[in-house]
């Protein structure tokens, strides 16, 4: 069976191959473990860990949970490999563009980025400069992959989750899957099936069309937006690589890259 | 070779039945439709930003008192249909996708896509069991979905409270 709720901004799809009633807890679990990456991690909420550190990293330690201490190592591993094309720091670009809501004040801060962030031990951070971070380019990965060890963990072999385009599929059984058409997006191109891995697209051809026209990609290095019609895709064994580097492929245009092979992933682009 | 393009199908989760089980599980609902009069349509207008209307018909109520009512919003490209269930307080108590439809970026008028949903029964629980499409992409977002669940809370606030003993 396959339920759907509305979480990270998206809607978010969790499929279990099996129709026994009793795995339903396991799916409700794995909503909730959704549901609390949300609450950690949500740039959209005034009282997520991610807007304390925003609002304080720069001032005093602070000590996150164990799952935002992943998502931030991640995230500045991803920083390194890609030689700053993935930075999660470039917020304060989002909220003067108006796609993020304003919580800081950004006139007053010279803002740093991932890179001014330190561990002091596994849980305990600082920064050396305010951080505007947005963890929207790596949180809904990663909450695909919490979720699918939760279903594990309460004893599902396999099935999918997929919230809102970047999707992991676990288990024995191997799925076909579709990547929308950027010329056309509501036609499905079949790039053949998975199993055990996840997938990731960018594209902008439902947000250029929605409210506003400007590109949520933003190139760390020069700190443009970055405009494209083609679609990218990176499959990857642990979804929130997926989702990180399709930021480093769309800012690049490379499917070369080389921190691709550093992750074991590979890159598909699909031109309009 | 040319082969048809394959296109994004009607995702259609849960019934209403699952729904309201996944939800309140083990509660017993007994249908209790209300007339949505213009003036109360008017003032939910006002009160979320959804234009059309709502639909009164879809609306359960379990023993003790909690509410169960299924709504959908509509985007320029997609439409939703959901279930929100509320405490007998009004406290959404979880919020549950049914449907998931998308337009083919045609001008569908809106009044043909609901033919689909009209007239809906137990019969079409078949479609159920069909596999939903794993699509890798970016997705419509949530926020008409979020502009739809506070606009049930108000009708609740509007029609289904209690007025409060003194």
């Amino acid at each position: 069976m396959t339920r759907c709720k509305p979480l990270l901004g998206t809607l978010v799809e969790i499929s279990i191959d099996s129709t026994n009633p009793s795995q339903q807890f396991a799916i409700d679990q794995a909503f909730s473990a959704i549901a609390k990456v949300q609450n950690l991690m949500g740039f959209h909420h005034p009282q997520s860990e991610l807007s304390k550190i925003n609002a304080c990293a720069h001032l005093q330690e602070i000590e996150v949970h164990p799952w935002t201490a992943q998502v931030l190592r991640a995230a500045m591993e991803l920083h390194s490999q890609s030689n700053g094309l993935f930075n999660c720091g470039i917020g304060y670009r989002l909220v003067q563009a108006g796609l993020l809501p304003k919580h800081v004040d950004l006139a007053q801060r010279d803002f740093g980025g991932i890179e001014n962030l330190q561990f002091l031990d596994s849980h305990l951070i600082i920064s050396s400069k305010p951080l505007c971070l947005d963890l929207g380019g790596i949180a809904k990965g990663f909450a695909v992959d919490i979720a699918v060890s939760t279903l594990q963990s309460n004893g599902i072999q396999s099935g999918c989750v997929n919230a809102g385009g970047d999707l992991r599929i676990f288990g024995e059984k191997s799925k076909t899957i579709q990547i929308r058409n950027p010329a056309s997006a509501w036609e499905l191109i079949d790039i053949g099936k998975l199993q055990n891995g996840s997938i990731a697209t960018s594209s902008l051809y439902f947000s250029k069309r929605d409210q506003n026209s400007i590109s949520y990609v933003v190139d760390p290095l020069n700190d443009k937006h970055v405009d494209f019609s083609c679609s990218y895709s990176i499959i990857a064994e642990q979804c929130i690589y997926a989702d990180a580097l399709t930021k480093v492929l769309a800012i690049s245009d490379r499917t070369d890259h080389p921190c691709f092979a550093y992750f074991s992933a590979q890159a598909i682009r699909i031109d309009r | 070779m040319v082969s048809a393009p394959i296109m994004v199908q009607a995702k259609i989760y849960v019934s209403i039945e699952q729904a309201q089980n996944l939800i309140f599980p083990n509660k017993v609902f007994t249908k209790k439709p209300i007339l949505v009069t213009e003036d109360l349509q008017e003032k939910m207008r006002s009160a979320s930003s959804i234009r059309h209307p709502f639909q009164g018909d879809r609306i359960w109520q379990a023993d003790d008192g909690s509410w169960f009512v299924v709504d959908e919003v509509v985007g320029k490209h997609e439409m939703i249909t959901y279930a929100v269930g509320l405490s007998p307080t009004g406290v959404v108590q979880g919020i549950e996708i049914l449907e998931y439809v998308e337009s083919y970026g045609y001008e569908v008028a809106e009044a043909q896509w609901r033919k689909q949903f009209i007239g809906k029964t137990a019969g079409d629980q078949i479609k159920l069991n069909q596999d939903i499409q794993n699509i890798s992409g970016a997705t419509l977002s949530s926020k008409h979905l979020t502009d739809g669940v506070k606009r049930v809370v108000t009708f609740y606030d509007l029609a289904l409270k209690k007025p409060s003993r003194k």
